[in-house]
């Protein structure tokens, strides 16, 4: 039993191994077409920023729905099954802190590309104020895991969780509902929307190799997760195994 | 295959590349330790 457990673990490690070296490969390709795609021609070579801003953005819209979904299990099951009810938890923090790391990439790529392109760091804008709110509202579903200290934890956050998810098609249809200082969708903007075809293979292999590594961050987020839990419960049963007088 | 670093030619570019490969690079470097971490 307990070599077929390792031997398990030591597949899933191998084939995520596999996955990373994959994920590199293609980040690769995709640095590649970033710096070798042709020059915009009113923003220059600093439109590149786009290759990375873009994935990033679209991703921290993806990872929320995640968390989300997993918190709705979470509640759907908490009352019927443990083991799944803290696998759905277990993913729900993951997600959270995914979600975090690619907005923070986000709001950091546009604050530099807004800087250099507007002379700004900052505005209130719809865009950014809703984007900021995402970040402010996935960090503090983190803070509350981290040092809450009431056995309530996983329930209050998983209905933070449902809170913070309507925030997501607010700040996706904020540059189609309001027109201010934010560009408007580069695809599926309208007519005037798009980038030239070529500057096609340095997007779509970012996102692809983003998406890729996300997954991979991912899944090795929920597999640390699933120990601790599973570290948590033995420690509970070592605890309530020891003779009284020794606590 | 040769890669055109002069296209980095913009500060705000190189900074916004740093941002992106620290922050991700970094957060993959702290699971890999948390993996260590809680190995039985």
């Amino acid at each position: 039993m307990v070599n077929d457990t390792s031997k398990a673990t030591a597949s899933r490690s191998g084939w995520g191994l596999l996955w990373l070296a994959l994920t590199l490969a293609v980040l690769a390709v995709g640095f590649y077409h970033a710096m070798t795609a042709p020059t915009e021609a009113t923003m220059g070579n600093l439109y590149r920023v786009f290759f990375y801003h873009f994935p990033h953005t679209i991703l921290s819209f993806l990872f929320p729905y995640l968390n989300c979904g997993a918190s709705l299990l979470y509640l759907f099951w908490r009352g019927s099954s443990r083991e799944r009810a803290l696998k759905a938890d277990a993913f729900a923090v993951a997600s959270a802190e995914v979600t975090v790391l690619y907005a923070s990439v986000g709001l950091a790529t546009g604050m530099l590309w807004a800087r250099a392109a507007w002379g700004i760091w900052w505005t209130w804008d719809a865009r950014l104020t809703t984007y900021l709110l995402l970040w402010l509202l996935y960090v503090s579903y983190l803070l509350l895991r981290s040092f809450s200290a009431a056995g309530q934890t996983a329930v209050v956050s998983a209905v933070l969780a449902i809170f913070a998810a309507i925030d997501i098609p607010i700040c996706y249809m904020s540059i189609r509902w309001w027109r201010t200082q934010h560009p408007a969708p580069v695809f599926g903007g309208g007519a005037d929307s798009g980038i030239d075809p070529s500057m096609y293979p340095a997007v779509w292999w970012n996102l692809v190799g983003w998406t890729m590594w996300g997954a991979f961050v991912l899944g090795l987020r929920y597999a640390i997760e699933r120990r601790r839990q599973r570290q948590d419960a033995a420690d509970a049963l070592a605890y309530l195994g020891e003779p009284q007088e020794a606590r | 295959m040769t890669i055109p670093f002069h296209t980095l030619g913009q500060r705000h570019l190189v900074y916004a590349y740093c941002v992106v490969w620290l922050f991700q690079f970094g957060y993959g470097i702290w699971l890999a330790v948390q993996w260590r971490k809680t190995r039985r």
